[in-house]
């Protein structure tokens, strides 16, 4: 037997590949949390979680969110924010209702109402793109003033006593789903093939990744802003009309928690995609992230204050995973 | 340089002087600081609530402005919008230009602690109105309602409506940040226990905000009833809008649990009135207990008599389907 003594030819030792475990759970670390969070509450309450009543509780849970976090996406697509959807969306609600309550016919206290979430909406969108004050500062002010006019539409008190053909938009079924679920499905899809296949909808996500470039290439960036805006400002107002109609009332504070789960549900979106960029699928992902967590630690009678730590934490673990998305890039 | 720097001097005396002489000297300069009106200067009254944009503490405001006119008192309305940190400095600078008596709406003393001190510096005696669960010497009075009697009114109710609380599934829905609803929600859970009903959850439901109260109630419930179809023969809520978003899960579930709440609010009422799953609400009766406060101070303005025990927890009205017409709405105070 003889040995042959040889030296191990030069190895180039290769690169590493790209495609490892942790880059898989940094790209699809969302999607993998809301499949995780599914099988958990189903390993905890098998006979209720996936039954259809449940699923159906958290499609109706998330109806309304899912509308605003659409319109959340929308001007999170063109780079900025907007802080005052919620409110637009509460106000939206308090002025149908006042006026069906005033006696007006209910499409067009609805048709007012949208009015009014178009013009909060161009408001911003004017303040952000064209007086070039930062979205922050802008929406903040005009939060801040809608919630005050939401106060003097409402009188400070809860508006109730809607008409029967206005309720039914936000508590009627069809086919035993609530029809705001229906709704909510309608916006995303449409909300989803203009961002997607429409020249305004590129333009937006070409403002959103470079202004500047933007602009040099002939897209009119001001005008793009200040659609998104407006288009924001429409769809909130969609949100809070049907919250009014889903509640039967209307208050100038209700829903003023969708604001952080508006904003929360896009971050957590943007972890959906390479690019890390806002788009309504991931945003759909965080939304049912949130009302599944949320329907599933009461199902499991988990106490409030702890869910909240809860989605603050998830929220985090989503922003940073964003972060090592775009340091990646 | 010399004849400048005089100059600057005397202006800087003169306006001190004038600075001094409109603040009044020490806390109670601008009123009576012996207490009680002196009878040339009005009355001057400083109130102030951080709940003037809700129904009772809007109409708190405008009975107050109104009561103050009848009066003739000279009165400093300052509205927090639960904003503490905008509120308490603009009462504390009030009572830096002096009182003789301050009152308080419906603003528990947790969280006004720096006007109280700066109150009881200046020596000016602070009224208040539903501003705490318990006698505390912030005040020198505080009359409020009777959180046990809310309970025992409301247990009552659905005592008759279940045929009794033995073995039947209740829920308690709370706020911990609102003092009245975190005392009447603990005070419920342990009536309930005694009684010998399960606590649904095994424990008090906790609403985060009362903005949002209803819609979290409804998550809550319909969640719960999902999870225990036919789990709940009650749900007990410390206020009338959560209670309304329980009977709305209730209703849409289809269940036949029973609720109640707390207030008196017109929609509660309607909703009692309308048979559905909302048993009975609670009646407080603020206007009378502002006279009660009315009458304290002008007592104290007329001679510095101040009121003899420094609590007051009146009773309740239980609102049902029989008396419901006849109920004033909080709501509809103003």
């Amino acid at each position: 037997m003889t040995t042959t003594n040889t030296q191990p030819p030069p190895t180039k030792v290769p690169a590493q590949p790209r495609t490892s475990i942790g880059k898989f759970l940094v790209q699809g670390g969302t999607t993998i949390a809301l499949i995780a969070l599914v099988l958990f509450f189903f390993a905890m309450r098998p006979d209720v979680f996936l039954s259809f009543t449940n699923v159906r509780n958290i499609l109706f849970q998330v109806s309304i969110l899912a509308i605003i976090a659409g319109a959340q996406t929308v001007v999170m697509v063109v780079g900025d924010f907007d802080l005052s959807l919620a409110a637009t969306s509460s106000l939206a609600g308090a002025v149908a209702a006042s006026l069906m309550l005033g006696g007006v016919p209910t499409p067009v206290a609805i048709l007012v109402a949208l009015v009014v979430g178009l013009l909060i909406g161009i408001a911003n969108g004017l303040l952000v793109a064209y007086l070039n004050l930062t979205a922050f500062v802008a929406t903040l002010a005009t939060m801040t003033s809608v919630i005050g006019l939401a106060y003097l539409v409402t009188e400070g008190t809860t508006l109730f006593n809607l008409p029967g053909d206005f309720t039914t938009l936000g508590q009627g079924r069809f086919l035993n789903i609530p029809l705001p679920v229906y709704i909510a499905i309608a916006i995303s899809v449409i909300l989803w093939a203009v961002l997607r296949f429409t020249t305004t909808g590129r333009k937006w996500y070409a403002v959103g990744g470079n202004a500047e470039v933007s602009r040099l290439s002939g897209v009119n960036v001001r005008r793009g802003r200040l659609l998104a805006f407006a288009v924001a400002g429409l769809i909130s107002a969609i949100g809070g009309i049907l919250l009014a109609a889903r509640l039967g009332s209307a208050s100038a504070v209700q829903g003023s928690d969708n604001l952080l789960f508006s904003v929360a549900a896009v971050f957590l979106g943007m972890t959906v995609i390479k690019s890390g960029q806002a788009n309504l699928v991931g945003t759909m992902v965080g939304v049912a992230i949130i009302g599944v967590l949320s329907n599933g630690l009461n199902i499991i009678g988990v106490n409030s204050y702890v869910q909240q730590v809860v989605t603050g934490l998830i929220i985090i673990a989503a922003v940073t995973l964003s972060s090592l998305k775009t340091r990646e890039r | 340089m010399r004849t400048r720097f005089t100059t600057l001097a005397a202006i800087g005396a003169i306006a001190a002087l004038a600075l001094a002489g409109c603040s009044g000297g020490g806390g109670g300069g601008g009123g009576s600081a012996s207490g009680g009106g002196d009878g040339d200067k009005p009355f001057k009254v400083i109130a102030f609530t951080s709940g003037n944009q809700t129904p009772i503490g809007a109409w708190w405001v405008k009975a107050v402005q109104a009561k103050a006119d009848e009066a003739g008192w000279d009165l400093t309305m300052i509205q927090g919008d639960f904003d503490f940190q905008k509120m308490n400095p603009q009462v504390e600078s009030a009572i830096g230009q002096g009182a003789d008596a301050i009152f308080d709406g419906y603003t528990d003393y947790a969280s006004i602690s720096s006007i109280v001190t700066a109150a009881k510096d200046a020596e000016i005696p602070m009224f208040a109105m539903d501003s705490g669960t318990e006698a505390t010497d912030a005040f020198v009075l505080n009359v409020t309602t009777d959180q046990q009697g809310i309970v025992d009114s409301t247990m009552g109710a659905f005592d008759e409506a279940l045929g009794g609380l033995k073995g039947k599934n209740v829920m308690v829905i709370g706020h911990d940040p609102h003092p009245g609803i975190r005392m009447r929600a603990g005070l419920a859970k342990e009536a309930l226990e005694k009684a010998g009903a399960n606590i649904a959850g095994g424990d008090i439901q906790k609403v985060k905000s009362p903005a949002t109260g209803r819609t979290e109630a409804l998550a809550i419930v319909a969640d719960y009833l999902t999870a225990h179809p036919n789990g709940l023969d009650a749900v007990w809520v410390g206020w009338d809008d959560a209670a309304l978003g329980a009977a709305q899960a209730i209703t849409e579930a289809g269940s036949q649990a029973k609720v109640t709440g707390v207030d008196a609010t017109s929609e509660a009422i309607a909703g009692i009135q309308s048979g559905g799953a909302f048993l009975a609400t609670i009646e407080q009766p603020w206007p009378s207990i502002l006279d009660t406060l009315m009458e304290a101070m002008t007592a104290y303005q007329k001679d510095g008599t101040l009121p003899k025990k420094n609590f007051e927890a009146v009773e309740t009205t239980l609102v049902t389907s029989e008396n419901a017409a006849d109920i004033t709405p909080s709501d509809k105070l103003g």
